[in-house]
């Protein structure tokens, strides 16, 4: 028999009568006989001088290993029979072993979920530049020039005749020069406006966009998309409210607001008394869009909406302070691990 | 804007309550914001009298009143400028809670009990004047609730309205929705203008030099007005639309303003300089003064109504100092023109102020709105200042701005909308909008200019769907569209980076990718910036052109906080300029950035984070996208500490650096802790990697492990020894792994201790321990030759 074969019996042996022993006293004798100062495995382990190099590494290995686990089987029995029990062996309100995971910032995690919900009714993700011409934002938007609809939008204007895009509509523009409808496409990113900083405003937001085009598409089409999206991200049971707005790219337009989903709709001071939450902006893409970008409007229809992503974390989160979004407070980050 | 309840009511005849309005007018494009009572500070507040007024002891600019609030006499402490004994005033008792919640409570001012407030307009909500009380008529009687004696119990509907909708900037223009809404007739108010016989043109004429900014202009003449507080209904309306009375002339033009939406403009005829109005554009240079009393130097974009010498008003935006109204006016030359938009636009951005007249020509006032707004104000002046009207208008309109006409098809409204309206119902809408309609398909629409924003058939859709509701349209609930969507290997990338980090235990920061220029050109100051043209702060001035300043904000803040241990990933732009149109770029990065020290807890002790923990969790990307490895090659790089700076490279060309901040660069942004970063320029390794997977059939035969401890030179990098050992031994070297490094007490100064666990294994065979033992002497001999090493345990 191989020195690796023997300890491999004799660790065999020792467990059985551990688990086969029926008093403390019987288990004392074992443990001498095999781990005593004349025991077997200690015998082994002094053998192992006279074995040659290669073997003496492993059988040592193999031996010492053997030797831990029936020390340790040895310990657990003989508390079996003790009288008055010690500690227990496990504490198991000791926090497991750390698995420390890093997390997602929130916002990352808020545009995967919209993002996830418009990919599973067939939208496909696209993105676009930060850094945008006039054209893209606002001209091919329809925005006339010097028109107080550019108000409505305070921009940042960057050197070399460009400015930071204050909305990703612009990625709108982009595909539909790109492609032919169908064409079924959210664009989330970061927008842009020169606004003060505080509690309620940020140099920089998110933004996810959408639109469908193709034959035949209406604004009931656009209302069961958003009704099926905010179900699906606010929750089930909540009234959507469309109220007719303006944006220079869509006609007709129309602003949404849902039933406040922290109070129900009674009135809360997050909805201000009101009862509803506005979340996102929509409409029917103009025709005059379309035809800048060379679609035939009398062919094909299509709708776009736009949704803010920090918005509604906020209000989901109850987060009043949007420049948390950008600070990076490890004690704000930390609590969407 | 703001409207009166009471205005609206009369104009429709509808009995809504104000929310219905409200709600109803929402629901249809008109956003009302808020409804506020007219008299929501004015509980527990009556008619009162003065009864007597008396000084107080040490104190000049207050004194005691003795008031009568018609159930005893009280005494109020008063420190108005204008209180008199006898007059009748608007008394809040105590108990009365005034503007800003506050609420009038007995008090002691000087030593003297007071019980009560004779209040301003400010104090009752009606205006922000603050300048006197309230002083009533004479047979006020006293004790009345003030809302009854003044009639006052009206509702401010305070709307938010879309830059597209010039035409409900009037109470007639929000009325036209109601009666949309409820199908009735609009009630435009109803007189019967009168004049003297007199030709207005007798007084004055009227030029136009360019026809395409201001395409109108026309004028009437009221001599003989007397100015004088307006009646009480006429303040009144003005203080429930938000508008300050100043005086009958004023009131009136802004009376009509507010009810039509057309601006007028009233001059005083003797001190306007001349008998003929010349509208042109400002010289360069050309001084003019504003009735704010402003002084502005002007260029052409500004149009300027002159008396054919110099300018009167800046058109459109707000009149001249030199013409005002006073009070000793008697005759009035009254203005309604027509301004192009974007004339009045660059117009008031050159005078940097934006005026209820400027706001409404800017969004499209309405060209044949003229008569009615001129001769409206101009019976209001007969009637109300006793004005003679005189015969005409004069009127300069060279070329008549005609209403538009727009087909509409029934079927292609349901086909944008996914509706079954009826033509007829498509008709009564329009109708109901004072549009005429015609014909049955297409719908021939006349559109009245004061309606400028429809256009198209698309904006007629838009008008039915907004009065008819979107509740009307059904919801679809069917999906449409491609049948597949694709994923974009940028976001597929970030979302398994994002995975792979958060599971290397580092959390995800986010900049908005704004930075400070004086920052950047500190740690990249050969890296060109894009500049904002218009920044909030100079700290925000550039787009940022690298993540580690955004990292350093970011330990910045954590460490302000006494947050002090961190791992921080971010995955962001960064932006560079191009020329002209092209080569703007806004390649992706990666930076990670690690401070403090690893989480401490009952079974690992914490250490300081280091270099390693960078190297570590790049090698897990590197490994999970199947990059080839990274290089990190010793150099000085600008930010960087300069021990500890390395280039980043991938088969030779440069990805990014990684290093220790300088610790004199970190105390810039407050930093005092050392802070290691990475950051991995992304162009080019984003291209998807997981096909490069290849299955390799498992092992068969046993492998031969074999540890290798030796002494060499510290300066040796471990990679030079593991490729040296993989070298000697070959393919059957299977890996090779440092498993000890040690410098310190138990050996020679500036040598290090590696210990290498190498397994062999051969793919065709069981290797003998004899061939493992030649394999092992080879790699040991070069070993030695190669670094100089010193064997320590075979
Ligand atoms: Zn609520």
């Amino acid at each position: 028999m191989s020195p690796l074969e023997e300890v491999a019996r004799l660790r065999q042996e020792a467990l059985e009568r551990i688990s086969t022993a029926d008093s403390l006293a019987s288990l004392k004798e074992f443990r001498v006989q095999y781990l005593g100062r004349k025991g077997r495995l200690t015998a082994i382990l002094k053998g192992l001088k006279d074995l040659p190099v290669e073997q003496r590494k492993q059988v040592g290995a193999e031996a010492n290993k053997c030797r831990v686990q029936l020390e340790q089987d040895f310990d657990v029995a003989e508390r079996r029979f003790s009288e008055k029990s010690e500690a227990p062996l496990i504490d198991p309100t000791l926090p497991g072993t750390a698995q420390r995971v890093g997390a997602m910032h929130l916002t990352t995690q808020v545009i995967e979920e919209m993002c996830g919900i418009f990919y599973g009714m067939g939208f496909e993700i696209a993105r676009g530049p930060d850094i945008e011409t006039d054209y893209y934002n606002f001209s091919a938007l329809n925005f006339p020039p010097d028109h107080p609809a550019r108000d409505m939008q305070d921009t940042f204007f960057v050197e070399g005749d460009r400015l930071l895009r204050t909305h990703t509509t612009p990625v709108q523009i982009r595909e539909l020069e790109k492609q032919k409808p169908p064409i079924k496409i959210i664009t989330p990113g970061k927008c842009f406006r020169n606004e003060a900083i505080c509690s309620r405003a940020h140099v920089a937001f998110h933004q996810v966009d959408g639109f469908l085009i193709d034959k035949g598409v209406t604004m009931a089409d656009l209302k069961g998309c958003l009704v099926a999206f905010c179900k699906a991200f606010f929750g089930e049971g909540l009234k959507l409210k469309f109220r007719p707005s303006y944006f220079p790219f869509t006609e007709p337009s129309a602003e949404v607001d849902i039933q406040c989903f922290l109070c129900g709709g009674d009135g809360c001071a997050v909805c201000k008394r009101t009862g509803w939450l506005e979340i996102l902006g929509c409409g029917m893409i103009d025709p005059a869009v379309l035809e800048m970008t060379g679609h035939d409007p009398e062919k094909y229809t299509g709708y776009a909406f736009g949704i803010g992503v920090e918005r509604p974390a906020m209000l989901k989160y109850r987060i009043d302070d949007i420049r948390l979004f950008y600070n990076n407070d490890l004690r704000f980050l930390r609590q969407f691990v | 804007m703001r409207v009166s309840y009471k205005w609206l009511k009369e104009l429709t005849g509808l009995d809504w309550s104000p929310d219905e309005m409200g709600e109803r007018l929402t629901l249809s494009g008109t956003s009302c914001e808020y409804i506020e009572s007219t008299a929501r500070y004015m509980d527990n507040v009556v008619v009162g009298q003065v009864i007597e007024l008396s000084a107080i002891e040490g104190a000049d600019k207050i004194k005691k009143a003795v008031v009568d609030d018609g159930t005893e006499r009280v005494d109020v402490v008063c420190g108005a400028p204008n209180v008199a004994a006898q007059q009748k005033i608007a008394f809040a008792r105590v108990g009365a809670r005034l503007v800003g919640d506050f609420v009038i409570k007995k008090a002691k001012i000087r030593g003297i009990e007071s019980f009560g407030m004779i209040c301003s307009e400010r104090e009752l909500g009606m205006s922000d004047d603050h300048s006197g009380i309230i002083v009533l008529d004479d047979d006020a009687p006293v004790g009345t609730p003030l809302v009854e004696h003044l009639d006052y119990d009206d509702f401010m509907l305070t709307f938010e309205l879309t830059p597209n909708r010039p035409d409900s900037m009037s109470a007639i223009g929000i009325a036209r929705d109601l009666a949309a809404l409820a199908s009735i007739k609009l009630r435009r108010p109803k007189f019967d203008l009168t004049e003297v016989a007199t030709p207005a043109s007798d007084s004055i004429k009227v030029s136009i030099d360019d026809p395409e900014a201001c395409p109108r202009y026309a004028a009437r003449i009221i001599k003989n007005v007397k100015i004088a507080p307006s009646p009480w209904w006429v303040r009144k309306r003005l203080l429930a639309c938000g508008v300050r009375p100043v005086s009958n002339v004023v009131d009136i033009t802004n009376l009509v303003m507010l009810e039509c939406g057309h601006p007028l403009h009233a001059f005083d005829l003797d001190r306007f300089g001349s008998d003929e109005v010349v509208v042109r554009r400002a010289h360069d240079r050309e001084k003019f003064s504003t009735l704010d009393g402003r002084e502005h130097i002007l260029d052409e974009q500004v149009l300027l109504i002159t008396n054919g010498k110099s300018g009167v008003a800046a058109g459109g935006v707000m009149g001249g100092l030199n013409s005002e109204v006073e009070d000793d006016t008697t005759d009035i030359l009254l203005e309604a023109a027509y301004f192009n938009p974007s004339v009045i636009r660059k117009s008031r951005r050159k005078l940097e102020t934006v005026t209820e007249s400027s706001s409404r020509f800017e969004k499209g006032a309405d060209p044949n709105g003229i008569e009615y707004a001129l001769n409206r104000a101009a019976q209001l002046m007969h009637e109300l200042c006793g004005g003679k009207v005189h015969a005409g208008i004069v009127d300069c309109y060279p070329k008549r701005i005609e209403p538009r006409t727009i087909e509409l098809r029934p079927a292609r409204c349901n086909a944008v909308l996914g509706t079954n309206y009826l033509t007829e119902r498509m008709k009564q809408i329009l109708t109901d909008l004072e549009l005429e309609v015609s014909c049955d398909d297409p719908l021939v629409v006349t559109v009245p200019t004061f309606r400028p924003d429809l256009e198209r058939e698309i904006d007629l859709i838009e008008e039915v769907v907004r009065i008819e509701g979107f509740d009307s349209i059904e919801d679809s609930v069917t999906n449409i569209g491609p049948l597949f969507s694709r994923t974009l290997p940028e976001d597929q990338f970030a979302r398994e980076a994002r995975w792979v980090l958060t599971a290397c235990g580092f959390d995800e920061m986010l900049d908005h990718g704004l930075g400070s220029s004086r920052v950047a050109k500190l740690f990249n100051p050969d890296l060109p910036q894009v500049r904002i043209l218009n920044p909030v702060s100079e700290e925000l001035d550039i787009m940022r052109n690298s993540l580690v300043p955004s990292a350093l904000a970011a330990v910045s803040h954590n460490l302000a906080h006494r947050v002090l241990d961190l791992r921080l990933f971010e995955l962001g732009k960064v932006y560079f300029a191009g020329s002209g149109d092209t080569d703007w770029r806004e390649p992706d990065r990666l930076a990670l950035t690690v401070s403090g020290n690893t989480p401490q807890g009952w079974r690992e002790t914490a250490r300081p984070f280091d270099f390693y923990d960078l190297t570590g969790a790049l090698r897990r990307l590197v490994e999970h996208f199947r990059w080839p490895d990274f290089d990190f090659v010793p150099d000085k790089v600008s930010f960087l500490d300069d021990e500890i700076s390395f280039r980043i490279k991938s088969e030779g060309r440069a990805v990014g650096w990684a290093g220790l901040i300088a610790p004199d660069q970190a105390r810039t942004l407050g930093v005092k802790q050392p802070v290691l970063v990475a950051e991995i320029d992304l162009e080019g390794l984003i291209d998807t990697r997981k096909d490069r997977i290849k299955f390799e059939p498992l092992a068969v035969y046993p492998a031969a492990p074999r540890d290798l401890a030796i002494l060499v030179d510290a300066a040796i990098p471990a990679g030079e020894i593991i490729e040296c050992v993989r070298s000697a031994a070959g393919e059957l070297a299977e890996s090779v792994e440092v498993f000890d490094l040690y410098t310190g007490k138990q050996i020679e100064r500036g040598k290090k201790s590696i210990a290498l666990s190498i397994n062999y294994r051969s793919r065709s065979g069981s290797l003998s321990t004899e061939q493992v033992e030649e394999i092992q002497r080879g790699v040991v001999a070069k070993l030695e030759q190669e670094f100089n090493a010193e064997i320590r345990d075979k």
